[in-house]
């Protein structure tokens, strides 16, 4: 009763307002969310000042963006020479990067890249998603603290330890060449090593949602564990396996520090951002346009997986299992 | 199809938890054996090791003769439905119920065959390629049931099939699968909470309680012959009524004192109780169930010494017949088997509020110990004109009486 009668007064507050703004001239049709005309300080107070602060994130968040995208499309090809506004576009950096006498390989670059971000994202779902069922729905001595060891392995990234890594491909290089420094192969093997801990937990608490009943019901029907791991499970769980191998593609495609102490002198297995960030390193002024040209065509493997996955990004995958 | 032996089995968790002790049971061939408890009494455990499931910690499990403890689930040969039915949401009704039988890698024509007639007799035909969220609950229901009879298994192994749909719906359910059971002659071990449940399906009924095995019977034996004070308190709707009461020997025959009042104990209890006449001058727990409590105005030549004069205190008109409530004398039975089997029924009946007309007035009763009266109930005919308030005559039917020793929990019989 009290709370109807407050909100009988703020209603009738605004409603003077209102009066008291077309009275004063200023009462230019703004509608409130009651259905109230007020003012454009009323309209502001309320709902205005969110819109500056949107537009403020969308300008921070798309301005660079846009300024790779005009690089990449403006003739000049200079970072020095770019304008906010281009005066002409054209498809000269493209040439600079792809055809021109001189260009980079840039093609066998972005091969390698597809190559390693693939095998890594793929090899990354597999083994993450068998190591979160063991966590998940075993039982087993040390389950604790692998699952604790995982986390904080993780908690180091990668590139601490590349001074350790870069040794150990030495030494197994001279052994086995294939898995020494400079190749692809190697480069794959440790940035799977270094993809493990924090997806496993990802996929790992995505398994802890799917009702055990499930596993017992398919148990009961005559599954294997591997039978409910690949029948059950795995179609379940395909949400977040999407979201692994997106996430895990993208940070790998942009992975630099261990490439370029890795595949260090060896050119032709360079990785695209290896590849191109030499490459602008080189002549940062006057290679700018085409580096941005290139940064767009690696943004496009990205861009398409995301299309085509989009749909199993869905949520919800699992009503109907269980009554809810 | 297969007999089912749990013999002296124990389960008891890695926290000490002793779940379950002691359990011995035998499933006939082609029977239907439910067992029924208050929730966390271990019949869902004792289910879940027959389906290997849990570990058994101790004793045997005989399936068809031959030791099961070491099998895995799948080389049991059993099907079982879960109360949340655990159909899985990727696959179709169709898929759902093959997906045991592709896992037997049986040919497809043959998988087809079997699904399409598990289906039809399910009427499920034309939901074949549905997923499971586009169900009904009870059609969810139905496809967790195909799910079992497709495998055409020993043994069916059901957890609360029926606790998630409505009332109206469990009712109809309740007679199918039954129905079907019988059918298919498949020994089918079944866990519930609902007593109804338990008394209109099984052929036989083990109740349970803290993982002790109660009393194993036929519906009706258990109803009329409960082996202890648990038993008698659990089963029935609404609950029997207790007071405690002395015997005491008047002249040739033995009444039951009763605050004050005294009733007298037909001789026909006795010879059919004759273990009664040893426990003259002791107080024991008196049972009547609310059937066996008459209206003196229909029944005019009711023997006088077996009468209660009662003030109603609440009455129920059920349609078929009137539940009235009255106040006796005679101080409540309160010993941790009553109190046990009440918090029971507490329980089931907020599970299934609306299980049946009657479960109501049975929450009635839960509720007395805040007046710290000590309510019965009697069981009227529908042309009763009883009313609120009423002081009336009340029939106790003593030759229908139930006694209980008040320590051990036990009938007093022979």
């Amino acid at each position: 009763m009290s709370e109807l009668g407050e909100r009988a007064a703020i209603g009738e507050t605004r409603v003077e307002e209102a009066r008291a703004a077309e009275v004063s001239g200023g009462g230019s049709g703004f509608t409130g969310p009651s259905g109230t005309k007020r003012g454009f300080g009323g309209w502001f107070a309320d709902t205005g000042w969110r819109h500056i602060v949107a537009l403020f994130a969308l300008v921070f968040a798309l301005f660079p963006v846009y300024w790779v995208v005009t690089g990449a499309f403006s003739s000049s090809g200079n970072l020095s020479t770019q304008q906010l506004v281009p005066d002409s576009l054209s498809l000269d950096n493209f040439r600079a990067l792809l055809s021109d006498p001189g260009h980079p390989p840039f093609w066998t670059w972005f091969w390698n890249s597809m190559v390693v971000c693939f095998v890594t994202s793929l090899g990354t779902v597999v083994l993450c998603a068998l190591g979160a069922y063991a966590f998940s729905r075993q039982r087993f001595k040390g389950r604790r603290p692998g699952m604790l060891t995982l986390l904080f392995i993780q908690m180091f990234p990668n590139s601490v330890a590349v001074v350790a890594i870069f040794l150990v491909l030495q030494r197994i290089g001279d052994v086995f060449p294939a898995l020494g420094l400079g190749q692809l192969s190697s480069l794959t093997l440790v940035y799977l090593g270094g993809a493990i801990g924090i997806q496993t937990w990802l996929i790992k608490g995505f398994f802890d949602s799917i009702p055990h009943e499930l596993d017992e019901s398919a148990k009961v029907d005559g599954a294997t564990h591997f039978q409910i791991f690949y029948k059950v499970i795995l179609p379940l769980a395909v949400p977040i396996l999407v979201v692994v191998f997106l996430l895990q593609f993208i940070v790998t495609i942009n992975e630099l520090i261990l490439a370029e102490a890795l595949l260090r002198g060896n050119e032709g297995n360079y990785t695209l951002a290896l590849g191109l960030s030499r490459y602008v390193n080189a002549g940062f002024d006057s290679r700018w346009g085409p580096f941005a040209a290139g940064s767009i065509i690696s943004g496009l493997p990205i861009l398409a997986i995301f299309y085509f996955a989009q749909r199993y990004i869905v949520s919800g995958l699992t009503a109907g299992a269980v009554k809810g | 199809m297969a007999d089912i032996v749990l013999d002296h089995i124990d389960k008891i968790y890695d926290n000490g938890y002793h779940a379950i002790t002691d359990l011995n049971l035998e499933i006939q061939d082609g029977e239907f054996m439910v067992m029924v408890g208050p929730s966390g009494c271990g019949k869902s455990t004792a289910l879940r090791m027959v389906a290997g499931l849990e570990d058994i910690s101790e004793g045997e499990l005989r399936i068809g003769g031959e030791r099961m403890n070491e099998r895995a689930p799948r080389d049991r040969d059993i099907a079982m439905v879960f109360q949340s039915y655990a159909l899985y949401p990727h696959l179709s009704v169709f898929d759902n119920i093959a997906f045991g039988l592709k896992l037997r890698k049986l040919p497809k024509a043959e998988v087809k065959e079997r699904v399409e007639r598990a289906a039809a007799t399910l009427d499920l035909t034309e939901y074949l390629d549905r997923r499971p969220k586009a169900l009904s609950g009870g059609q969810r229901q139905r496809v967790a049931m195909g799910r079992a009879i497709v495998r055409e298994p020993r043994a069916f192994l059901m957890d609360e099939p029926l606790s998630n749909l409505d009332a109206k719906l469990r009712g109809q359910m309740r007679a199918e699968i039954a129905k079907l059971q019988n059918e298919l002659g498949v020994t089918t071990m079944y866990v519930t909470h609902d007593q109804v449940e338990a008394m209109t399906m099984g052929d036989r009924v083990a109740v349970i309680d803290k993982g002790v095995l109660q009393q194993v019977a036929s519906p009706r034996d258990l109803y009329l012959d409960p082996d202890n004070i648990f038993v008698a308190g659990f089963m029935g709707s609404p609950p029997m009524n207790m007071a405690l009461t002395t015997v005491e020997r008047d002249g040739d025959h033995l009444v039951a004192e009763f605050g004050g009042a005294r009733v007298a104990i037909a001789p026909q209890l006795l010879e059919r109780r004759p273990a009664l006449d040893r426990y003259v001058g002791r107080r024991v727990a008196m049972g009547v169930r609310p059937e066996d409590v008459k209206e003196c105005e229909e029944h005019r030549d009711w023997p006088s010494d077996q009468r209660l004069t009662v003030t109603v205190d609440l009455v129920e008109a059920l349609g078929s017949g009137i539940e009235i409530h009255f106040p006796v004398p005679a101080p409540r039975v309160q010993s941790a088997q009553t109190l046990a089997a009440e918090e029971a029924r507490a329980a089931s009946d907020a599970a299934t509020p609306d299980a049946d007309g009657s479960a109501g007035g049975s929450s009635g009763q839960a509720e007395a110990p805040a007046s710290g009266q000590n309510m019965w109930i009697g069981m009227f005919g529908p042309r009763s004109f009883v009313r609120l308030a009423d002081t009336i005559e009340v029939g106790i039917d003593t030759a229908q009486a139930y006694f209980f020793d008040l320590d051990t929990g036990l009938a007093i019989r022979d």
